[in-house]
């Protein structure tokens, strides 16, 4: 099997679930493991508020068992972008992907700020709502293809599945990791605590990078 | 001119949810306009739907503890495929032999039908769901027991 990114050179497998690592899903997959790493070992940072023209600036306090929280739901978040990352499975792909959409939810849903949860909530809404096209084309992959395992897609003769399924899918990521829609992002960005909230984005942002092959090869 | 509109528009978070819509419905009323899709023969999961079985739609058939003929992607990996079907307690037991509805009832008791393609030879998939299942509790109890000490 050559894939679109570059032949696996191992294969795990889990039953019908095979999980390969090719040159491209292995540099996405460490790239998450470093910064979930990175998010274990690192120390929070306390954010500043300086107001310009006086001098006058405040620390945001911030409590301990939300840091332990947050701190929890960025790992799981990493855990599910490197699951994400190297899953040979169209319908596994997809049960990783609204997990990362749900950790991302939850890193932020747990600061103290109304103006974060107003932005949190809205796209938590969205992440709700681009599970419909996300499972919908990976159930379109399955009726016209007659297969889920992305080994198995690669090998027939491409493109094997609809446009509009493949176009399913990549609505369905960007619901959950907000790809295009980086408003709400920067709202949430607001929130103290920067390795965590960086979680949000680059988990999105390995995802899409993952989309693109899935989606290429099939 | 238009541009700035355009991100003026985005920028706004409450219109998020309008904007996800409305690109979801451009794309069903693409998918609409390009039925019917040629679907395949050879599907994967082949599933016979029989109404008079009472495990109706988790009847892989085959009774326990003998193999039963399962289609699945890769045999070789899921050597004990087709020995866990329709594994049944003894409360679900009574329930298939009384009712039509032991299918249905899969999430309300406990050691309900296992499905075997689901357990056997999609495992990772059960685990995956389940851990988004707990996250999400996980989330929704930090959030409840926030304001209390």
């Amino acid at each position: 099997m050559i894939g679109a990114g570059g032949s696996p050179f191992m294969y795990l497998e889990f039953g019908d679930i095979v999980i390969y690592f090719s040159p491209y899903t292995l540099s996405l997959f460490l790239l998450a493991l470093v910064f979930t790493v990175l998010v274990i070992a690192s120390r929070p940072e306390r954010q500043l508020d300086i107001a310009f023209g006086a001098d006058a600036y405040t620390t945001k306090e911030i409590s301990l068992p939300e840091m332990r929280f947050r701190r929890f739901m960025a790992i799981a978040c990493g855990l599910a972008s490197m699951g994400a990352m190297v899953t040979g499975d169209v319908f596994d792909f997809c049960l990783f992907t609204s997990l990362v959409g749900i950790c991302n939810v939850g890193i932020v849903a747990a600061v103290r700020s109304r103006h974060v949860q107003n932005a949190a909530y809205q796209y938590g809404l969205v992440a709700l709502a681009g599970t419909v096209p996300l499972f919908g084309g990976a159930a379109i992959v399955a009726a016209t293809t007659g297969t889920l395992s992305l080994i198995e897609l690669s090998k027939t003769v491409l493109p094997a599945a609809p446009a509009v399924a493949k176009g399913f899918l990549v609505l369905g990521v960007m619901g959950e990791g907000m790809a295009p829609f980086y408003a709400a992002k920067a709202e949430m960005f607001r929130a103290p605590g920067a390795p965590y909230v960086i979680m949000c984005s680059l988990s999105s942002l390995l995802i899409f990078l993952r989309v693109i092959e899935v989606v290429l090869q099939m | 001119m238009i541009i700035q509109r355009i991100s003026r528009y985005i920028s706004n978070f409450e219109n998020l949810m309008p904007l996800f819509a409305a690109a979801c419905a451009v794309l069903a009323a693409i998918a609409i306009l390009s039925l019917p899709f040629v679907y395949a023969e050879n599907q994967l999961y082949p599933k016979h739907i029989e109404r008079e079985s009472p495990l109706d739609p988790y009847d892989r058939g085959g009774p326990p503890f003998t193999q039963a003929d399962i289609k699945v992607q890769y045999p070789e990996n899921s050597p004990t495929a087709g020995y866990v079907t329709a594994y049944l307690t003894p409360f679900s037991w009574a329930l298939a032999n009384t009712t039509l509805h032991t299918g249905t009832t899969i999430v309300g008791h406990p050691g309900g039908i296992l499905d075997e393609i689901l357990y056997n030879t999609r495992g990772l998939d059960t685990v995956v769901e389940t851990t988004i299942l707990f996250i999400a509790f996980a989330i929704a109890s930090y959030i409840f027991r926030k304001g209390s000490p």
